[in-house]
């Protein structure tokens, strides 16, 4: 886990890989500099380059003490989510909570956070997946502006199930990150991963790099789209809207500067788990009551 | 040196300066501010407008609905749950009152594989009174336990709460006045809810409030327990203002809930054999004219003319509380 301190990136924090294309990079940057096309190839390397690795320009005159907002101090702060699957009843309200808290579109195919069904029926050996955009669970719902899940297994010998949420880890390595071209998603000092809408080209090669399938391509608007833990609520001092909402606790959010906060307890307290951890992004969404199969 | 180098390096010289002056105009000025992106993207996500208020915005006027919600197993749900993110409300927006309590209640307390016993109190659809048709015909959505029937009454604690109803109520549950309800045999359950909405304002009256109040939650289980051991007593027969035999065809559409012996099937729901006429009289005319309001009860009373809530209020008055439970 990173120091609490925001420090640049140490070596030792990056992937083998990332190190040595970045190395490279920079190598190939050197060189053209030195057959004289400098300024150029500089443009290249440094979109190519890491972003923590660009020297943060020290903050202009002028520029308040306290950054994003006057209340909120990003340097103060160190956000993290947890996830207790042993609690979610697959209830759906943070999925509706926040498609209405983020204005994503109401329909069963773009969402910036889901909830998925695993279960293991009839003696199978791997689980049976499901999730909103299933005809069943739409026909349950009535529609595809409210979301239900179907209670298809009521009548079958179910060994096990449960549900996991799932929404964007905001890694701390992201690759989503370090494959846009333009500069329009980045890390923030206090932990999220954002997207900047007016500099997204709708690539999509976020989309593609995300390995945990949590970008989607916002059609409205002709960019991608994500999670954002709610930024615009966290930054005002409240809750993610599907932490709001969730009636039974299984999702939590909070800082992890503060060691008695909900979430560093949670991860002290319990054998947490991520998603994913072979892909090196490093993700900061926290599970407990996972089994192998989910992914 | 040849002219032909010559040029080619003015050219690349050239080249280079239209794309350092190319990226400095297109780079916004916040752009490498942080990192290699837009600083003044982060201040405009963080200044987006929210949708959920958190039930911090509803206390101010809800008051009494939030110290309901609040002190019942209910109040993990937060109200834009089941009333909808309300960012304009009260100023443009009306919430949302939900009018399929089958479809919400159900969306988190249905019987499900996957959905676990530790985390929520669920019930297969199939048989939990799959004809009672909406939640709240029973269940008070902002405090949703309904008083255990059967709570063995603390007849310490029970003796100093119920000598504050006897003067009314009478010692033995049978009120001393036409006009006041009869507590003995009534159900527990109701008896309960009735506190409830007394102690929250959801139900108003000048006395009942008051005596409500004092009464800690404990009190009102004991309270209720305790009127309803006591045998009910029949003392309505042969003092109402209406005719019971023209009352008993109004009754046709009350007995779906309130049974036909006027003993109703769920014990949240008020038994009305051998009650005073005085008192139901004054309760539906009350749910006609607004000063009670209730989902089922509104919309009955409202249907009803004065002349049939006399007689209906006979009819129910000369029934026999002491029939078997329907």
């Amino acid at each position: 886990m990173r120091d609490q301190t925001m420090k640049p990136e140490t070596k030792s924090d990056v992937p083998a890989r990332r190190i040595f294309l970045r190395d490279v990079t920079r190598g190939v940057a050197c060189a053209g500099a030195a057959a004289g096309a400098a300024g150029l190839l500089a443009a290249t390397a440094s979109a190519t380059a890491e972003p923590a690795a660009a020297p943060a320009a020290p903050a202009q005159a002028g520029t308040p003490a306290s950054f994003p907002t006057a209340d909120y101090d990003w340097t103060k702060h160190r956000w993290a989510f947890a996830v207790d699957a042993t609690k979610c009843i697959g209830c759906l309200r943070c999925v509706e909570a926040c498609k209405r808290e983020n204005h994503v579109a109401l329909d069963a195919h773009h969402f910036r956070t889901w909830v998925e069904r695993y279960a293991y029926v009839d003696g199978g050996e791997k689980p049976l997946i499901d999730s909103m955009p299933d005809k069943e669970n739409i026909a349950a719902a009535g529609s595809e502006t409210v979301y239900r899940f179907a209670n298809k297994y009521r009548d079958s010998k179910v060994d096990k199930a449960f549900f996991v949420p799932k929404l964007c880890n905001h890694c701390t390595h992201p690759a989503c990150v370090q494959v846009c071209p333009t500069g329009a998603t980045y890390k923030t000092k206090d932990g999220f991963v954002l997207i900047d809408h007016d500099y997204c080209i709708g690539c999509q090669y976020c989309v593609q790099a995300c390995p945990y399938g949590a970008r989607f391509f916002n059609h409205a608007k002709g960019v991608t789209d994500k999670c954002t833990w709610c930024y615009h609520r966290v930054t005002k001092g409240l809750q993610p809207a599907c932490v709001e909402v969730c009636p039974v606790g299984a999702r939590m959010f909070s800082d992890l500067n503060d060691e008695e906060s909900i979430v560093s307890r949670f991860i002290r307290d319990n054998r947490v788990q991520v998603l994913k951890p072979e892909t090196g992004n490093a993700p900061n969404v926290y599970y407990v009551g996972l089994d192998k199969e989910v992914s | 040196m040849p002219k032909h180098i010559a040029r080619l390096v003015l050219l690349m010289v050239a080249f280079i300066v239209i794309a350092v002056a190319a990226k400095a105009f297109f780079t916004r000025d916040s752009f490498y501010r942080y990192g290699h992106y837009r600083a003044d993207s982060v201040p405009a996500i963080a200044g987006m407008a929210t949708s959920f208020q958190t039930p911090k915005a509803c206390i101010s006027c809800h008051g009494a609905r939030h110290a309901e919600w609040s002190g019942s197993v209910h109040k993990t749900v937060i109200c834009e749950v089941c009333h909808g993110a309300a960012p304009d409300h009260p100023e443009k927006l009306k919430v949302v009152i939900p009018a399929d309590t089958m479809r919400l209640c159900s969306q988190c307390h249905e019987q499900m594989p996957g959905r676990p016993k530790s985390s929520i109190l669920q019930i297969d659809l199939r048989k939990h009174f799959p004809d009672a048709g909406q939640c709240i015909a029973c269940h008070n959505p902002h405090s949703p336990k309904l008083p255990a029937a059967a709570v063995a009454v603390d007849r310490k604690s029970a003796d100093a709460a119920v000598a504050a109803c006897t003067a009314c109520h009478g010692a033995n549950g049978v009120s001393t006045n036409d006009a006041w309800p009869n507590l003995a045999g009534q159900n527990a359950a109701y008896i309960a809810r009735a506190l409830g909405a007394f102690k929250t304002g959801g139900r108003a009256n000048e006395t009942m409030g008051p005596m409500a109040q004092t009464l800690a939650d404990g009190d009102v289980a004991n309270v209720a327990a305790y009127f309803s051991s006591l045998p009910c007593r029949t003392t309505g027969s042969g003092h109402a203002k209406g005719i019971a035999a023209q009352g008993k065809s109004v009754a046709r559409q009350c007995i779906a809930c309130h049974g036909t012996g006027g003993r109703p099937v769920n014990s949240a729901w008020p038994s009305l054999a051998g009650q005073n006429p005085a008192y139901l009289e004054a309760s539906l005319t009350a749910f006609k004219e607004g000063q009670r309001a209730n989902v089922f009860m509104t919309p009955a009373a409202g249907a009803l003319s004065a002349q049939d809530i006399s007689n209906v209020a006979a009819y129910f008055a000369e029934l026999n509380c002491s029939a078997r439970f329907q």
